[in-house]
């Protein structure tokens, strides 16, 4: 009996592009577009396994693989030990599935209805499927609506449906994707905290999230990914742990400019920088990764005087997850 | 275990489907208006042609002056044949613009028993719109049909069966093509003129008789018609039947396996994960 829930060995993914020049020509050159590239990794049982990266990294393309959704070009997917490619409906009955989205549900149907047909569609009907779409319901604080259209939910009940959804089968693995993305601050921390409940029940959670808090603030390990490939893996903890020799200084500026940037560039031990604008407060806010950082401040400030520039604050900050994606690709999550 | 999983899973299907489309009442009362709406003015038209209250000139094809006899049986019958079509292939479409179509393709119940659930609401709405549109048309226009209904259900069945295996490989076409309605309107349009679905095929040009005899549903309208009307059939009524029943375990298998093929096609090109 294998200790890993789900284990992914040198999984790819490519799409075949098709081009158009004008209104019905097409390009006979096909392109090929790799989604997912060769990527390995374990997800033991009991653990929420993060899935980190930028929109497009290849996160859903992966999810959806081994979700049976897709089939990959190359590479296995194993769930418990069942091949998602051989034994694809075997894999169903013990994975519970919630993808980004909020039309995942029937909108016509009330809560209690979609529960009742998801129910049903597993195998799970009469006073076992009613028992347990009440607990659901209630745990989920949807029982006061829940003979009400799912049209007139909030997303984030529409969400917790499709996550209800998801465990209506008592799955032993949930695959989540994007599971707090479009919600209000609120909605996304109760999710947060259901997630971490269903983590204590037992359940291994395969999460993807281009929210670097939310993977470290739920996640066992996190795998960060971009362009197809997974580029680091390890707890929040250790990720962060090998950035210790890098400070994290965040300066805020009336103006910034590509020139400004070189110059900062141009000083010893500044690894990375990055910048945007916050319209609110109408100023920069620049993030720079600098080894051994406390020994170039200096040159730091003396720099950015020197272009006339001003500086409204500065602060070195630990480094996040984010700053651990900086240091990877040399380019912001939000990118 | 699984006969159970996927009967369990019609139901299910069945019962979403009833309670959606009870949520648009429009659709109810549309569905038995329309026929009478199609049929009405072809009746005005056939009585303009007739001579002493018969259709002297369309016996001498079909073998009945009952034109609206004729005309009834032939919708109720395309009737079916659209809700297969329909049932299949738009709900199919239907489920992808909605966005609930992954969500069904994750669960442990196959596809083809999906599409069979969707159908079967349709068929079941069909045969009770049929049976008020024909009770409305025999009210306002009356025609008479001589008897046998339970043999004209017995010939109905195979080739209902056999349309699955059609239905199939609609819902295949909807899934390469993320298009239903012209597909639908296509098939459907080229199937019911030519097998005959509001006329009798022999008044075709003689290059369409070879296509229309090669498509089975044409002997399904025929049979109904001989055993319901009386009326000249192609071939003897116990051969059609017979070719009925080969369609039917040609159409189901084929339709299976091209199902099946342009599944897997879908979940390698990734097909429904863009709709």
């Amino acid at each position: 009996m294998t200790s890993y829930a789900i284990e992914v060995k040198n999984l790819r993914k490519e799409f075949e592009i098709k081009k158009r020049n004008g209104f019905f020509k097409r390009n006979k050159k096909k392109e090929v577009f790799i989604a997912v590239d060769d990527i390995s990794f374990q997800v033991k049982k009991g653990e929420i396994f993060g899935f980190l990266g930028p929109n497009g990294a290849g996160k859903t393309t992966t999810i959806k693989m081994i979700s049976t959704l897709l089939r990959p070009t190359s590479g296995t997917a194993i769930i418990n030990g069942i091949n998602c490619v051989e034994r694809p409906m075997e894999v169903l009955k013990i994975l519970g599935t919630v993808l980004t989205g909020e039309r995942s549900i029937y909108w016509k149907l009330t809560g209690r209805e979609n529960l009742e047909y998801f129910a049903a569609m597993n195998g799970i009907t009469g006073r076992k499927a009613q028992v347990k779409i009440d607990y659901l319901l209630t745990r989920f604080n949807l029982d006061k609506r829940a003979d009400e259209t799912v049209e007139k939910y909030s997303t984030g009940m529409k969400q917790r449906v499709a996550l209800a959804k998801a465990l209506i089968a008592d799955p032993e693995i949930l695959i989540l994707d994007e599971p707090t993305s479009g919600l209000d601050p609120q909605s996304t921390l109760n999710l947060r905290e259901l997630i971490l409940e269903i983590k204590e029940e037992g359940r291994t959670i395969l999460l993807t999230t281009h929210y670097m808090e939310e993977a470290d603030q739920l996640s066992d390990r996190i795998a960060i990914i971009d362009h197809g490939k997974i580029i680091a893996m390890d707890t929040p903890c250790n990720l962060k742990k090998g950035l210790n020799k890098t400070n994290i200084i965040v300066l805020e500026l009336k103006d910034w400019n590509s020139s400004t940037e070189e110059r900062i560039k141009g000083i010893p031990m500044v690894e990375n920088i990055t910048s945007r604008f916050d319209d609110i407060a109408q100023r920069w806010e620049v993030k720079i990764h600098m080894v051994n950082g406390n020994d170039s401040i200096n040159d730091l400030i003396t720099n950015i005087i020197s272009t006339n520039n001003k500086i409204i604050n500065f602060r070195v900050e630990e480094p996040t997850l984010e700053d651990v994606f900086i240091s990877l690709t040399g380019k912001s999550l939000r990118e | 275990m699984e006969l159970r999983n996927y009967l369990i899973a019609i139901k299910a299907i069945i019962k979403k489907d009833a309670k959606i489309f009870f949520r648009y009442p429009a659709n109810a009362v549309f569905r038995i208006v329309e026929p009478i709406l199609w049929i009405t003015p072809v009746y005005f038209l056939s009585k303009a042609f007739q001579i002493n209250g018969e259709n002297i000139g369309f016996s001498q094809y079909s073998g009945t002056t009952d034109y609206m006899a004729f005309l009834v049986i032939g919708s109720i019958v395309s009737s079916f044949v659209s809700a297969v079509m329909w049932g299949m292939g738009f709900s199919l479409k239907n489920e992808m613009d909605v966005g609930v179509i992954e969500s069904n393709w994750l669960t442990p119940i196959p596809l083809w028993v999906q599409l069979i659930g969707r159908s079967i609401f349709s068929l079941i709405m069909t045969t009770v719109n049929a049976l008020t549109v024909a009770f409305l048309v025999w009210l306002m226009f009356g025609f008479n049909i001589a008897g046998g209904i339970l043999m004209a259900i017995v010939t109905l069945l195979p080739m209902l069966i056999a349309l699955y295996g059609l239905g199939f490989g609609i819902a295949s076409l909807v899934l390469i093509t993320n298009n239903a309605n012209n597909i639908i309107d296509i098939t459907n349009f080229c199937l019911s003129m030519m097998s005959g679905e509001s006329f009798p095929i022999t008044v075709l040009p003689r290059v369409l008789i070879p296509i229309s005899l090669a498509l089975p549903i044409t002997y399904g309208y025929d049979a109904i018609r001989g055993i319901l009307l009386n009326t000249k059939t192609l071939l003897p009524i116990p051969v059609e039947q017979g070719i009925l029943v080969l369609f039917m375990i040609i159409g189901i298998f084929v339709g299976y396996r091209i199902l099946k093929w342009v599944e897997k096609y879908c979940r390698t090109k990734g097909n429904i994960a863009f709709h």
